[in-house]
């Protein structure tokens, strides 16, 4: 792939030693890498590097805090209460994705290697359904939850987020079950496991870089959603990292420390999460443009 | 697994109907008719949330956008069928003006996404070590939640002590506020969305990329095609499905656009940036009007999905044309 570097190497005029690693270094592909990393940790940086800057420095440009200080942190969680959106948030995304990996097991080993009729229709279905615009799904949501009186409360987002990543995790635990060569099952059942047990023992192991992918991308997404927690969830005893957040300043200042410092709370467990699970991520991303 | 080679081995071998393979055989439509009850026993949990907590809305949102709602003091009422709705919503200023930044803010961002991100994915494509770092750093502004870019964007756009205003001060001799005026904001709106979305896209081109076939690439190199004309005549073409399939979903995302502009610049100044989603979103919950608030919401949805529609169209015609 990188075939046309090589020929053009021994033709250069022989390096003093000491210099040629860093020499070989310089070239269009590690400027260009070296560009896009840049363009992408420098506001993570600036981020970060705020959050631990003071009263008064947060209004300079120093590009590193001259006087570190964790008063922004200990601000956010004392008088901002930001252990509750924490608190919050960690509820509604595990339960989220707890439940969405579930049904999502049970329906995308159901529609992927069970013989339910129209099962590709459903799955086109499912597909459609997960295009829609989220904001034309909040109004009819809201009045639902009212209804059932499950504004304020974390079953109702559990149940909205739940609702909203399903197809997604169907069609990824799908592509996974169908891979998994049939004998494997029809053993087991001649066998007399249970069909749940089947799922459990024989299918769960051969998917789990199926269920990684629909998990991260589960919890992701509740994690970060905003437009239907902002409409179910506003009450400050329900808020989510994504609305405490928004609605953290006042009228006419925004305390910009202690947002930061929050977020880099807030985005903490999830980068470790991408870090950790970065390979099933990717082929999350990438299954659509693969497939094509 | 070995027990599985000998037990569907013979079977398969020898298609005569022995008792055996009888037995095998209605075993086997038994096992189906089982099979159909329990993949419906299965899905049914999953299909009725979906079906209750997304079908459902949907429906009555198109409901509600031809109804004359009343909103009174014990809930809604629908009351009758009217296209008022969207009569009123369509011939309003702030409708068209959402629209037309909308449509206008997709196209700019979804085509400077794709081709920085194609860009990015090239550089990663060629690079020798340190990739699995990259991917790992290009993935964050990806999961970062998206109010906490918009607050750390405002931060920079600010326009006493934002970095920004600190860079441009020393040239202009003034401060300079670009979330103050309609056209800076749109931009600068912009660029937040292009750092938080090129990773994304990059990371979809460089996996079409790397799935190409590489004797297509070295047979163009033997017979003397340079490095442009590879890229342009012989790897684009074959990367156009995964480019189309980049430019949708970054297309049905940049529609919906919500987070960014509702924190970043609560759609000002003004409404200069107003999205169709904050627009639905101030019709429906801030003045309670729920039937023009379901026509915004329901003609967003529609828009978009038509649009989508109207792109693989013209992509399966340009490719079609080239085939023949």
């Amino acid at each position: 792939m990188t075939t046309t570097q090589l020929p053009s190497t021994p033709a250069r005029a022989p390096l003093p030693w000491r210099l040629r690693p860093a020499a070989r270094w310089i070239n269009l592909t590690n400027l260009g890498a070296l560009l896009v990393a840049l363009f992408v940790a420098l506001p993570l940086y600036w981020l970060v590097a705020t959050s631990f800057k003071g009263g008064n420095e947060i209004a300079t440009a120093h590009l590193v805090p001259h006087q570190p200080t964790l008063s922004n942190y200990s601000d956010a969680f004392s008088s901002y209460g930001f252990a509750t959106y924490i608190e919050n948030s960690a509820i509604v995304a595990v339960a989220t994705t707890a439940i969405v990996l579930s049904l999502g097991t049970l329906a995308g080993y159901a529609l992927g290697r069970l013989a339910v009729r129209g099962r590709t229709g459903i799955m086109v279905a499912l597909l459609m359904i997960s295009l829609f615009p989220t904001v034309a799904l909040v109004a009819p949501l809201y009045m639902l939850m009212r209804d059932i009186g499950w504004l304020n409360s974390y079953q109702g987002l559990i149940l909205a987020y739940t609702a909203l990543t399903l197809p997604f995790a169907i069609w990824i635990l799908r592509n996974y079950f169908l891979a998994i060569p049939k004998e494997m099952e029809e053993v087991a059942w001649m066998d007399g496991a249970s069909p749940l047990r089947t799922v459990w023992s024989v299918i769960l192991p051969q998917a789990r870089p199926g269920l990684f992918t629909a998990g991260v991308f589960t919890f992701v997404a509740a994690w970060t959603e905003f437009l239907v927690a902002l409409s179910l969830d506003s009450a400050d005893r329900y808020r989510t990292i994504p609305v405490g957040i928004a609605l953290f300043g006042g009228q006419y200042t925004t305390p910009y420390g202690t947002i930061f410092a929050a977020s880099a709370v807030a985005m903490l467990p999830i980068a470790l999460l991408v870090l950790i699970f970065r390979k099933a991520v990717v082929s999350g991303l990438t299954a659509g443009a693969v497939k094509g | 697994m070995p027990n599985a080679q000998t037990r569907s081995g013979p079977a398969a071998a020898a298609p005569v109907r022995t008792p055996t393979a009888e037995r095998r055989r209605r075993a086997g439509s038994a096992l189906e008719r089982r099979s159909a009850r329990l993949g419906w026993l299965f899905a049914s949990p999953a299909l009725l949330v979906v079906a209750a907590v997304m079908v459902f809305p949907v429906v009555f949102s198109v409901v509600m956008s031809f109804s004359d709602v009343q909103v009174t003091g014990s809930g809604i009422h629908l009351g009758s069928a009217t296209t008022g709705n969207y009569a009123l919503v369509f011939q309003s200023g702030r409708w068209q003006h959402a629209l037309f930044f909308t449509v206008l803010y997709t196209v700019a961002t979804v085509t400077v996404e794709m081709v920085l991100g194609t860009a990015i994915a090239l550089v990663l494509e060629r690079m020798k070590t340190g990739r699995g770092w990259m991917m790992a750093l290009l993935l964050m502004p990806w999961a970062m939640i998206t109010v906490i870019s918009a607050e750390l964007w405002s931060y920079v756009y600010n326009g006493v002590y934002g970095v920004l205003n600190s860079v441009l001060h020393p040239l202009f001799g003034h401060d300079t506020n670009v979330l103050g005026t309609p056209v800076q904001a749109s931009v600068a709106m912009a660029v937040a969305d292009i750092w938080k979305t090129t990773p994304f896209v990059a990371i979809i081109v460089l996996a079409g990329l790397v799935m190409l076939p590489g004797d297509i690439v070295e047979a163009a190199r033997i017979d003397g095609a340079g490095g442009w004309t590879i890229f342009w005549k012989v790897r684009m073409p074959l990367l156009r499905p995964t480019l189309a399939i980049a430019v949708m979903f970054r297309i049905l995302q940049a529609f919906g656009l919500f987070d960014l502009p509702y924190v970043l610049t609560n759609g000002g100044p003004g409404t200069s940036t107003e999205s169709l989603a904050v627009l639905g979103y101030r019709v429906l919950f801030q003045d309670l009007k729920f039937g023009p608030g379901a026509a915004v919401a329901t003609s967003t949805a529609a828009l978009v999905l038509i649009g989508c529609l109207l792109f693989l169209k013209v992509f399966r015609a340009q490719v079609g044309q080239e085939e023949n």
